[in-house]
């Protein structure tokens, strides 16, 4: 049925979620809860299962990369927090439910959402040798820092009831999408000590995956059922999308054609990569 | 689909979503596709630098070969000798740019080290930069070797230059790119993090294209010596009905001739050298060990230094898979290199063919002109033209003694039926009439030596008799015997004196065979200038070559002269133009002030190249047998 999860999707979502309960557990303190709060809503866990699957498929285990696929959402769920906030999107819901300041109030957000990054610092450091929790620390702090989600948070404000560019739009998109879909991947191949040549294609099915994916959010902001979404649509009203450049036939077809680029680039890996092709597909015919 | 495709703006995205890295899953792939695996920064310097070597293999390897077939006509004669060099080259330069390559990318990292900023932008600059240096490296090679290649071209032809710079400047940005990937993931390999390359914008990337197509112009154009073509014009002849006869006799020592002559022993050839006479103070580049025969008398046949004719030695190099030949460089350095080529059996001897030359003989000229030449036995004129009278290359002899099919030994190719079927007629009275000449010879081995180059010279001229119809403008023959037989007996070590004097005395027995069998060859008839033409030979000597004119309108003295006049010299005496571009200036001092005055000095801007219309070529050449003809000769080791 399109837009539903493939069947191994559950398998490794299950461990994700299980990871999740145990470093941020749904109890305690108000701001532990409402971290809790956030990152257990129900969410496809693209990015975690994206990292298992970049591990598995450069010979490595998901129970390896499980701590560097955890601390990558709590990143993200942390960036959806900061994101929903009156003072940013202003948001009123995510992931089915009210967003954290709504529910919780604007500084337990806020400090919610420092706690979830701090925690995938955390979570690394205690998980790997020195040496690989150097790099993967690294490779977060440049995907959340002013090459990544940082600066494309920052873009996208200022750019916001502005008309903008293509080359700025993407610029925005690569920050707040492609960077942490690229150390997700990049990620799960370093857990697995892959070699550059892994790594680079990986890197390259991520690239053109992550706008893929961005560009079918914009598509479900105009085309979406808010019941499926889970969150408001038309909240990109205000903002230049690549709807907006393209039409939203023309954005379909970028969005196919980046997931078959991003299939493409799975090519070194043979029938071993059949799995992260399938993340591909669920990606471009997702409705959620 | 199609919709979409066709949807100018969906297409207009996709161009940008490519220039910004997406929508493209190849090249990083494919320069770090041998690194897969590795870890270690030197690794991946190592192994991608491979498929940066490959990549500059497939692409300089035919941009070069290109360029040699401009450069080198003579070693390139057709697609597959193309497709051979172009191997060699791809090797070559393969080897070259992964050595580069691999350089740069260990050298990278140190250099990003240094540097300030995140590792990101460290990697970005570094890598960036080494990739500008590769494509600026490679475009200013690729530009200058377009202008060494087609020095006289230039903006003269504006669509292939722009082609070829064109290509230059592609070939430039995908090595510079591939090698900025392989430094790039070299640095985040050597930080202990990975990243992937972000790609300029496709406005940086036109931009600098169109920059590195400008500076490759400005470069081409600053160092290019423009020369316009010019087209040979018709060649118009203004006969004084002189008829010419050309002996051309290698190996006369100068000074020995002089003795002979007080002696009274060599009476024709005394006569001779008393005529009109121009002494050549030196052959195009006459060595201490002597000249070479066959860049020697291309120079006095074209009136153009080698450089310009092409023909600079006898022994060349045939490049294995390759049909076309190098010329041997005589340096000490080349001939270890080809001692070291030939044992790899890269490279094999060969010999100096009239493929190899770029200037007109006289004769071809006369023959352009519609004068009847024929022509025996002159060095380099294998494989035989078909539009310049008749010719007996330097295989003619051999090919008219072993038989079998022709491979342009001869033309026109119907004359060889004819001289096989005579061939032991011929032989017997070239014999008889050497027999004659030589007289009483002293036994023993210069007997036998004496007695085959004396067969040899007469079988030249018996030969020339044969082909050589009634109202011929041009007839040339050169005689090899003399410095067969005086590098035979003089070319080595001599041992006693007496035995030098006993050598000494055969050589001068024969020049006196020589006065003889030339001697009803050196009275000119009526309307007729016999053109005697000397070169000392292998046997180095301080004296230089000398040509005599013997006719009633020329004038009788010695001058000093230059080898380059023989050709203008002769060319004038038949009433055709000189060309501008030649060497030397016809010696009209040779002749009377009424001739000249009667048939004054025309010229014309040029003769152009020499026609590529040889004799058809056979299945069974005879490159060995000639090279063993020669080695016997003593001419190759």
């Amino acid at each position: 049925m399109p837009g539903e999860a493939p069947a191994f999707f559950a398998a490794y979502q299950r461990q994700v979620e299980e990871a999740l309960r145990r470093i941020v557990p749904p109890a305690g303190e108000t701001v532990d809860r409402a971290m809790a709060y956030s990152l257990l809503a129900p969410s496809k866990r693209v990015r975690p299962v994206l990292t298992m699957l970049s591990a598995e498929v450069c010979g490595g285990t998901t129970q390896a990369a499980l701590a560097a696929a955890v601390s990558l959402e709590l990143v993200h769920t942390s960036s959806l927090i900061l994101d929903d906030l009156p003072s940013m999107d202003d948001a009123p819901r995510r992931r089915g439910q009210p967003a954290n300041h709504v529910e919780f109030g604007e500084a337990i957000a806020i400090l919610a959402a420092f706690g979830l990054l701090n925690q995938a610092y955390l979570t690394i450091a205690r998980s790997y040798p020195p040496e690989l929790a150097a790099a993967l620390s690294r490779l977060v702090g440049e995907a959340v820092g002013c090459d990544g989600l940082v600066a494309g948070q920052a873009a996208d404000l200022l750019a916001t009831d502005r008309d903008i560019n293509f080359d700025l739009l993407e610029r925005i998109h690569r920050g707040k999408t492609g960077a942490l879909f690229n150390a997700s991947a990049v990620a799960g191949a370093m857990t697995a000590q892959a070699g550059a040549e892994a790594i680079a294609s990986l890197s390259a099915f991520a690239r053109n995956l992550g706008l893929a994916f961005q560009i079918i959010d914009d598509l479900l902001d105009v085309e979406g059922d808010p019941a499926e979404t889970g969150k408001a649509v038309r909240q990109d009203a205000r903002k230049t999308t690549f709807v907006s450049f393209s039409g939203v036939a023309g954005a379909h077809q970028l969005a196919s054609e980046l997931c078959q680029t991003a299939d493409r680039a799975l090519t070194p890996f043979g029938r071993d990569a059949d799995r992260l092709r399938q993340l591909s597909a669920f990606v471009a015919a997702r409705n959620r | 689909m199609s919709t979409h495709q066709d949807d100018p703006r969906v297409d207009e995205l996709r161009q940008r979503l490519r220039s910004l890295g997406y929508l493209d899953a190849g090249v990083d792939r494919f320069v770090l596709g041998p690194a897969r695996g590795a870890r270690r920064p030197a690794a991946i310097a190592l192994l991608s630098s491979l498929r940066v070597g490959a990549l500059a293999a497939a692409m300089l390897g035919p941009a070069a070969a290109t360029g040699i077939r401009a450069r080198l006509p003579d070693l390139v004669t057709g697609p597959r000798d193309a497709m051979v060099v172009a191997l060699y080259l791809a090797i070559f330069f393969g080897v070259a740019a992964a050595a580069a390559a691999f350089i740069a990318g260990l050298l990278a990292p140190a250099v990003a080290r240094r540097l300030a900023g995140t590792s990101g932008d460290r990697s970005r600059v570094v890598s960036r930069a080494s990739g500008v240096i590769v494509t600026l490296g490679c475009l200013g090679y690729l530009t200058l070797w377009w202008r060494a290649v087609v020095a006289d071209v230039g903006w003269a032809a504006p669509f292939w230059t722009v082609s070829a710079l064109a290509v230059a400047v592609t070939i430039s940005l995908v090595l510079g790119h591939a090698v900025s990937i392989m430094s790039s993931a070299v640095i985040v390999a050597a930080a202990g993090g990975h990243e992937s390359a972000r790609r300029a914008s496709w406005r940086s990337s036109i931009m600098a294209a169109a920059v590195a197509f400008g500076a490759a112009a400005l470069l081409l154009t600053v160092s290019t010596r423009s020369v316009p073509a010019v087209a040979s014009p018709p060649l118009t002849v203004v006969s004084s009905g002189l008829r010419l006869r050309v002996i051309a006799i290698d190996g006369v020592d100068a000074r020995l001739l002089d003795e002979l002559t007080a002696a009274g022993r060599v009476p024709a050839l005394a006569q001779a050298m008393r005529g009109a006479a121009l002494r050549f103070v030196e052959v195009d580049g006459r060595d201490p060990g002597g000249s070479d025969p066959a860049r020697a008398w291309t120079t006095i046949a074209t009136g153009q230094p080698a450089s310009v004719h092409g023909v600079h030695a006898l022994e060349t190099r045939r490049v294995a898979g390759v049909q076309g030949s190098l010329h041997a460089d005589p340096s000490s350095f080349a001939r270890r290199l080809r001692g070291a080529t030939d044992l790899m059996r890269l490279t094999r001897p060969a010999v100096a063919s009239g493929d190899e030359r770029r200037a007109k003989t006289f004769w071809e000229v006369a023959a352009d002109a519609g004068l009847r030449t024929v022509v025996v036995n002159w060095w380099a004129t294998w494989p035989a033209r078909t539009d310049a009278g008749r010719i007996l290359s330097d295989r003619a002899t051999l090919r008219l003694e072993q038989g079998g099919p022709l491979d342009a030994e001869l033309a026109p190719a119907s004359l060889y039926d004819g001289l096989r079927n005579q061939w032991s007629e011929i032989s017997a009275a070239a014999a008889a009439r050497a027999a004659a000449a030589l007289g009483e010879a002293p036994a023993g081995d210069t007997r036998v030596l004496l007695e085959r180059s004396a067969r040899l010279d007469a079988l030249q001229l018996t030969l020339l008799d044969r082909i050589t119809e009634p109202g011929t403008d041009l007839s040339v023959v050169y005689l090899p015997g003399l410095d067969i037989a005086q590098h035979a007996l003089l070319g080595e070590s001599v041992g006693s004196a007496s035995t030098m004097a006993e050598r000494l005395a055969a050589i001068q027995q024969y020049y006196v065979m020589l006065d003889r069998l030339l001697a009803s060859e050196l009275a000119p008839r009526e309307q007729e200038l016999v053109v005697v033409i000397t070169e000392p030979g292998r046997v180095a000597g301080r004296q230089g070559g000398q040509m005599s004119v013997l006719g009633n309108v020329t004038t009788a003295g010695m001058r000093d002269g230059a080898a380059t006049s023989a050709a203008p010299t002769i060319l004038f005496a038949l009433g055709v133009p000189i060309s501008r571009t030649l060497a030397s200036r016809p010696a009209l001092e040779l002749f009377g002030p009424a001739f000249v005055s009667r048939y004054p000095l025309r010229a014309v801007d040029t003769y152009g190249p020499p026609s590529r219309a040889t004799a058809p070529r056979g299945t069974r050449p005879l490159d060995q047998e000639m090279i063993d003809r020669l080695r016997s000769l003593g001419y190759v080791r």
